[in-house]
């Protein structure tokens, strides 16, 4: 079956080339544009061919100019063959721009990520040879906003075709020219929630080129000449003048349509949302403040959202003076055995590091966090427990206080009970200074050889040489299995107890709770 | 006195002044000889050896000393011969002759014991035994023939006393007529006499062929005992021969057998045979160093290292150095410097070292992904799961390519056994054998397929899947077969089945690309232990010490075996056919670890290799946890390998899947769950021994406990992901009474195959997971935190509603809750201490002890300076008392020679003054005679 469709789609595409090359060689075949254009109604999920020819046919009339009318003013419509002839191939480009509109939301994936791809190729093309002749700078703002409204409107979600237009946001103009176009059709009163998200994701994307400041502005100014992009440059025309600032303005007031919005309802867009702002909106908006709300709320929510917020909130703190309080409580409250099955748990314990690296929070805070950390590790996978260990031994390294959590000073007194209250919500009130991290030391009995190395290094943390180092987050997809793979050993241990069978001669357990040859 | 130059000379002096000094110290002093030599500063305490002298007597002394060495020089001067008295101790008066004696005999015996002597022992000293040589005694001649002389100890022929007495010399006959009346004829008595001799001569002939008769029986039964003695094959074939021989000349047997026992190969002394008991202690002893070693093992490097490192190297240190550790950090210094846009020029470390945690990393986990996990949106999961599938297909492939190519030459390097294997070969095998996980081995091991085979894998395995469908009732008849064949005919065997067997087993390795398929035919349709036999036959055909390549082939015969397995425990439909398959793979067992010990290094690849692959194909669909033919292999690894090992190179990494298994995989059907409780088990048993701590294992234990308890939302006790609070199905909630159900101990085969979830497998799965905890428990027994790890379990386990389960089920749960309440209300907890460091005593520096105080100047100065200057102050005096002593002797020399020269003149002179006597004489007379005439 799948070969036949293959054979089939060949032969399409080559049928297609062909009339194709026959409409561009001679105007005899003009009526071979006519049918192209027809096939789009035929029911396939694949436009793939379809919409190569369309982006070849219009590519190469654009190029050659032949879609130019040349409107006079003060003077009837020409009514020659030649201008019919133009205005019929105008009417038909339209028709196949919508068109191709249409596929971006119809068929298979490919086939929708190359309507796309057809539209933006052919409004590039449109940008360097523009169908009224200008004498600066051209952008075809209107096909860009029709792209924009294919892809907000939609029933589905568009992620993937978004994600795929990342490859023309980096071009400059497009980046300033979609900040604008969004920020004209961005407006809606109560979206959907498909709407939102791909609001953020295309705003999201659309911000992926970092926008620079002022500060670097001046620095940069020289650099960026020479590395700008420019998606519809044409020869001979005056360069396209990019302006950050009115980017930032066009960004914040996108970043405004999406506060109204009830963005909070829906944890997706919540998250979306939020990621959007701490990743790339933060340093762009003129009132970050105004964010504080949201980020505040959105730190109660609890679960990944609020480690989301953190990342703001610590934003705000750190470059906005923003005084928020039971910051350590709630950063405290984080740290919960499902914070594991979050995949910002790598950001929650970076974030951590840096709130916690501060020298003036007290002691038993500290000691609190220490406490937490490592009970955590107690439970985490290997991987975890090594980054939760590097940051309980950077913890004890800057504050030098926790050392007698690690080696008690006095004459060690036995205790009949951990002091620490795991239960208590407030990190201070823990009663953590009293305690030692015992934990520690049961994970350098640890089964993964890293995990008791890293439990090791903790301990020996007492030692004044070591300073604090840099957390070292291990990428996630390097697994500890595959490092344990590529160790090197000099000898080859075996057992020296021949097994008589599936048993062990010694230590069996697994026959011990398994009935498997009865 | 001058040097002596001779070597003859040497000692002379020495030898004469000693035999004068005795005598001189005889004599009496005579006062008018004593000279007192005036002292010109007295010092108290001072002996004084010089105040008085003996000018004469020693001077007389100086000269009869020169005139004896020096004299007797110079008179021997230009004089070649000499007479020189060797003998030892001659001269030496001390010495009695006895002593003279063993001196001389020492030497003489010292003599022999030359180097060119020393390897003919006892050559050329001949020991005697009562004056006749060894060689003369031991003449290896028949025994029989000196019994005959033995009779000449008696006298007179053996005849007795009385009869000699009686009957020699005549002497009895007179006292004999006289005593007796009867009296015999002397005739008589002669008669008596030879009667009785012969009688005696033939007795002892008979005694004689008696001994005979045992020697010749004793021999027999000696060259019966020969093969045990001289144990050896050999030996043992020739003796046979030797009594076939015997037989057919009896005559020589015993000079034959002679000169074999003397010729014979003695039993060395160190093979003797060892009792079983000396043998079991000796094992005992080998298996406690090798427990040794593995316990060393255990220990991580730091802890192993930790006592080494103590010693520290030696540094200099100053003199003043205060021992507060104070490590001054003169080597990490550097020279601030500056660039040409001036930015300084600081090393990467310290650079480091000031930094601020960078504010904005780049995380990638979540921006461009649009999915998310923790909705649960099924959906969205699923659309994830293909995209990435996809994408990790791709990068996979390409992986594994460079993967085998890339781990074989890093493996090759490691390979410290000295294994002649060729490297291509190696390579092109190892790549074909390589056991896939997914496809069947007949395709797999094809050269030709071998690419295609891989990128068909992924695709080609649901495919197969439904072929497997299609053919699941064919192989379920054939199992209830099986299983017929496995209790009833394990003992019948087809003498024809074995006669096939042998055919294939001599052509297995003919051809490389059918040895999968083989190995299959030879042990399909076969019950457990005639596979085993099969198997044993195989390896033993193929001993590593019958041919070169055999290892190698046997190495194959591994990865073929792995395959096997595999296959074995793929597609299990029902407990009957997993039944068998544990079967099989329990006789299968002793086998894999016969051929990993023959080749370890390419065993332990193929294992690593085989691990690597389950990982990547569990990395797909990390949620699903991998069926019995990944886990089964776990299993292997703990029978093969050690598992309480610090790091090694094949349970580690097993371990740790194990345990990414438990922390990724969703357990929420029984498939899942009875999976899980089997790696825990397994698990247990890979740290029962090292006491390890692995959380992933301890937390499934608390999640299987959450899924079996009533938790409410309220009161809700975390459980540690995988299991999601509030959301995983209560699966193993326990909702009718069963407490009258029969209750089974352990799990059991059924519960891996079943789908649905019965009551009976949620009682024993609480029973399992709940002694399971508890080894856990005890595993972690001395750590602090044990109540910490633990908590939540105890909690859990109060919340199973223990009334509904079987009472034995329930008494043994609550034991164990007891247990582990009791040994936590008595934990005690002793904060983290540093070691004690013991505290160190400052440095002591020697004390300059100087033995005599002199305050000279000498003192002060250096002890190389002070030895110096001593040493030149004596050679100054030695070198002047050497020129005085040269002076005399000049003197005496001009002495003796002026002394000698007017001795000559003075001759002279004498005969100058006869020869002028003569003459005048001559003269007065000739003038005499000329006056007379």
């Amino acid at each position: 079956m799948a070969a036949e469709q293959q054979n089939l789609t060949k032969m399409i595409s080559a049928q297609l080339r062909n009339k194709a090359n026959e409409f561009l060689n001679s105007r005899k075949h003009a009526n071979n544009l006519a049918d192209i254009l027809q096939m789009f109604d035929a029911e396939t999920d694949n436009y793939t061919p379809l919409l190569l020819t369309i982006e070849v046919i219009f590519s190469e009339l654009l190029k050659r100019g032949d879609l130019v009318q040349e409107i006079i003013p003060l003077k009837p419509i020409d009514h020659s063959p030649e201008a019919e002839y133009t205005r019929w191939l105008n009417e038909c480009y339209e028709a196949a721009l919508v068109r191709c509109l249409e596929c971006i939301w119809r068929g298979r994936t490919n086939s929708r990520l190359q309507a796309l791809v057809t539209a933006c190729k052919l409004m590039q093309i449109e940008g360097q040879n523009p169908l009224e002749t200008t004498n600066g700078y051209y952008f075809p703002s209107v096909r860009l906003k029709n792209i924009f409204t294919v892809l907000l409107d939609s029933e589905i979600t568009m992620s993937a075709p978004i994600a795929r237009f990342q490859e023309f946001t980096e071009y400059k103009d497009v980046q300033q020219y979609g900040l604008k176009v969004l920020s004209t059709i961005g407006y809606k009163k109560s979206p959907s929630s498909i709407y939102m998200q791909n609001y953020l994701e295309l705003l999201d994307k659309l911000l992926a080129n970092e926008i620079p400041t002022e500060v670097k502005n001046k620095i940069k100014e020289r650099d960026e000449d020479k590395e700008e992009k420019v998606l519809c440059a044409a020869e001979g025309k005056p360069q396209f003048k990019y302006h950050a600032a009115v980017c930032r303005r066009h960004a914040n007031r996108c970043w405004g349509f999406a506060c109204q919005w009830a963005l909070c309802e829906q944890p997706r867009a919540h998250r979306r949302a939020l990621l959007l702002l701490v990743e790339r909106l933060m340093p762009l908006l003129a009132r970050p403040h105004l964010a504080t709300d949201m980020l505040c709320d959105s730190l109660d929510a609890g679960g990944p959202i609020s480690m989301l917020a953190l990342q703001g909130v610590l934003e705000l703190v750190r470059r906005h003076n923003i005084d928020y309080p039971d910051m350590y409580d709630r950063l405290y409250a984080m740290f919960e055995p499902e914070m594991f099955a979050t995949r910002y748990k790598r950001r929650l314990v970076h974030l951590a590091d840096i709130f916690l690296s501060s020298t003036h929070l007290p002691e038993g805070l500290v000691a609190a966090f220490a406490k937490r950390l490592s009970r955590l590790a107690l439970v985490a996978s290997p991987e975890d427990a090594i980054s939760l260990l590097q940051l309980v031994s950077n913890l004890l390294l800057r504050h030098p206080a926790l050392k007698r959590m690690i080696c008690y000073e006095d004459t060690p007194a036995i205790m009949c009970a951990d002091p620490y209250v795991m239960e208590e919500t407030s990190a201070a009130g823990s009663r953590a200074l009293g305690s030692s991290l015992w934990e520690v030391s049961a994970l350098r009995r640890h089964a993964a050889p890293a995990v008791g190395a890293a439990a090791a290094a903790v301990l020996a943390a007492v030692q004044p040489r070591p300073r604090a180092q840099p957390l070292q987050l291990a990428p996630p997809d390097v697994a500890m299995f595959d490092a344990e793979m590529k160790k090197r050993f000099k000898t080859i241990e075996m057992n020296f107890m021949r097994p008589q069978g599936m048993a062990l001669p010694s230590n069996e357990r697994l026959v011990q709770y398994w009935e498997l040859m009865a | 006195m001058a040097k002596v130059k001779n070597k003859r000379n040497s000692g002379l002096a020495d030898k004469v002044h000693m035999k004068k000094k005795s005598e001189a110290n005889k004599k009496k002093l005579n006062p008018f000889e004593v000279h007192i030599n005036r002292e010109k500063l007295k010092v108290l305490g001072k002996k004084s050896k010089h105040d008085r002298g003996l000018p004469g007597v020693s001077r007389a002394k100086a000269v009869q000393k020169r005139k004896e060495t020096l004299g007797v020089e110079m008179k021997v001067m230009n004089k070649t011969n000499a007479f020189i008295d060797r003998r030892i101790g001659e001269k030496n008066n001390q010495l009695s002759a006895e002593d003279r004696m063993i001196a001389r005999f020492a030497a003489e015996r010292a003599k022999q014991h030359s180097k060119k002597s020393i390897y003919n022992l006892a050559d050329d000293e001949i020991l005697t035994h009562r004056g006749q040589t060894l060689e003369q005694i031991e003449k290896f001649d028949d025994p029989r023939s000196d019994e005959e002389d033995d009779d000449g100890g008696k006298k007179f022929g053996g005849l007795d006393d009385d009869f000699v007495a009686e009957g020699h010399f005549g002497g009895g006959i007179l006292s004999k007529t006289d005593a007796q009346d009867g009296a015999k004829s002397h005739k008589d008595l002669i008669e008596q006499l030879i009667a009785e001799s012969k009688k005696r001569k033939a007795e002892k002939q008979k005694e004689k062929e008696q001994t005979l008769d045992l020697t010749e029986k004793l021999d027999s039964e000696w060259k019966d005992l020969q093969p045990v003695v001289f144990k050896k094959a050999r030996v043992e074939e020739e003796s046979l021969i030797d009594k076939l021989l015997s037989k057919a000349e009896k005559g020589q047997d015993y000079d034959k057998m002679m000169r074999e026992l003397r010729f014979e190969k003695r039993g060395t002394p160190s093979d003797g045979l060892k009792s079983a008991e000396k043998q079991e202690a000796e094992e005992r002893k080998k298996l406690e160093e090798l427990e040794k070693l593995r316990q060393q093992r255990m220990l991580s490097e730091e802890e192993a290292t930790a006592p080494k490192s103590t010693q520290a190297t030696a540094k200099h240190r100053s003199a003043d150095d205060l021992d507060d550790n104070f490590d001054l950090e003169d080597e990490q210094e550097f020279m601030l410097a500056y660039d040409k846009e001036g930015k300084p020029l600081v090393p990467e470390h310290v650079l480091k070292d000031f930094s601020v945690p960078n504010a904005k990393p780049k995380f990638n986990d979540g921006i461009s992904d649009t999915s998310s996990e923790d909705e649960g949106n099924g959906e969205d999961e699923e659309s994830e799961q293909e995209d990435d599938s996809s994408k990790e297909e791709k990068s996979n492939e390409e992986g594994r390519e460079k993967e085998s190519s890339g781990e074989e030459e890093g493996e090759e390097d490691d390979d410290d056994n000295s294994e002649n294997e060729s490297k291509d070969e190696d390579k092109s095998e190892t790549e074909q054998i390589l056991p896939k996980a997914n496809g069947n081995v007949t395709e797999n091991i094809d050269d030709s397929k071998e690419t295609k085979d891989t990128l068909d894998d992924e695709s080609g395995s649901e495919e197969e899947e439904e072929e497997d469908d299609d053919n699941e009732p064919a192989v379920k008849d054939d199992n209830v077969d099986d299983l017929n064949d496995l209790k009833g005919s394990e003992a019948e065997s087809d003498e024809e089945i074995e006669e096939e067997n042998e055919e294939k087993i001599g052509s297995f390795f003919d051809l490389k690309s059918e040895e999968g398929v083989k190995l299959k035919e030879l042990l399909d349709g076969k019950s457990p232990t005639q596979q085993s036999a099969v198997l044993q036959k195989l390896i033993k055909s193929y001993d590593p010490s019958l041919s070169e390549n055999n290892k190698e082939l046997l190495s194959r015969l591994y990865a073929h075996m792995l395959q096997y397995v595999n296959d074995l425990f793929s597609n299990l439909r029902d407990d009957g056919e997993a039944m068998k398959s544990f079967l099989v793979f329990d006789k299968l067992v002793p086998h894999f670890y016969d051929l990993a010990h023959t080749n370890k290094v390419s065993s332990k690849k193929f294992m690593c290799d085989l691990l690597k692959e389950k990982h990547d194909k569990f990395k797909k669909n990390p949620r699903k946890v991998p069926d019995l033919d990944t886990l089964i292999f776990f299993k292997l690894v703990s029978c093969l390998y050690p598992t309480s090992d610090f790091r090694h190179p094949v349970t580690t990494p097993s371990l740790l899947f194990m345990s990414e298994i438990l922390t990724h995989s969703r357990f929420k059907d029984a498939y899942s769950v009875s999976r899980g409780l089997f790696i825990t088990a397994l698990i247990l048993e890979y740290t029962v021994l090292s006491k390890r701590f692995v959380p992933a294992a301890i937390n499934f234990l608390r999640g299987i406990l959450y899924l079996c308890a009533n938790t409410s939302i309220l009161n809700p006790i975390q459980v540690v992901p995988p299991f999601r609070l509030h959301r995983d199905v209560k699966i193993l909630n326990l909702e009718h009474d069963c407490s009258n159900m029969a209750v089974q101990h352990k799990m059991a085969v059924k519960d891996l195959v079943d789908k649905d979830i019965t009551d009976s497998f949620k009682v024993s799965c609480l029973l399992n997971c709940v002694l399971m905890l508890k080894e856990y428990f005890n595993n972690c027994n001395d750590m602090e935190a044990q109540e910490a790890i633990f908590e939540a379990h105890i909690k859990l386990l109060g919340r199973v509603d223990l009334d509904l389960y079987p009472n034995k089920v329930k008494s043994m749960v609550t034991e164990v809750l007891q247990h582990m309440k009791e040994s936590l209300e008595v934990k005690t907890y002793t904060p983290l201490a540093r070691e004690k460091v013991r505290p160190k005593a400052l440095r002591l520096y020697e004390p300059d002890i100087q033995e005599v105080f002199t305050g000279s100047k000498s003192s002060k100065l250096s002890r190389e300076k002070a030895e110096k200057a001593r040493l030149e102050s004596k050679y100054k005096k030695e070198m002047k008392g050497a020129l005085r002593e040269i002076r005399r002797d000049k003197a005496y020399i001009a002495s003796v020679k002026i002394r000698q020269k007017i001795q000559s003149d003075n001759i002279r002179k004498e005969k100058v003054k006869q020869i002028y006597k003569d003459a005048s004489i001559q003269q007065g007379e000739l003038n005499k005679l000329k006056r007379m005439k």
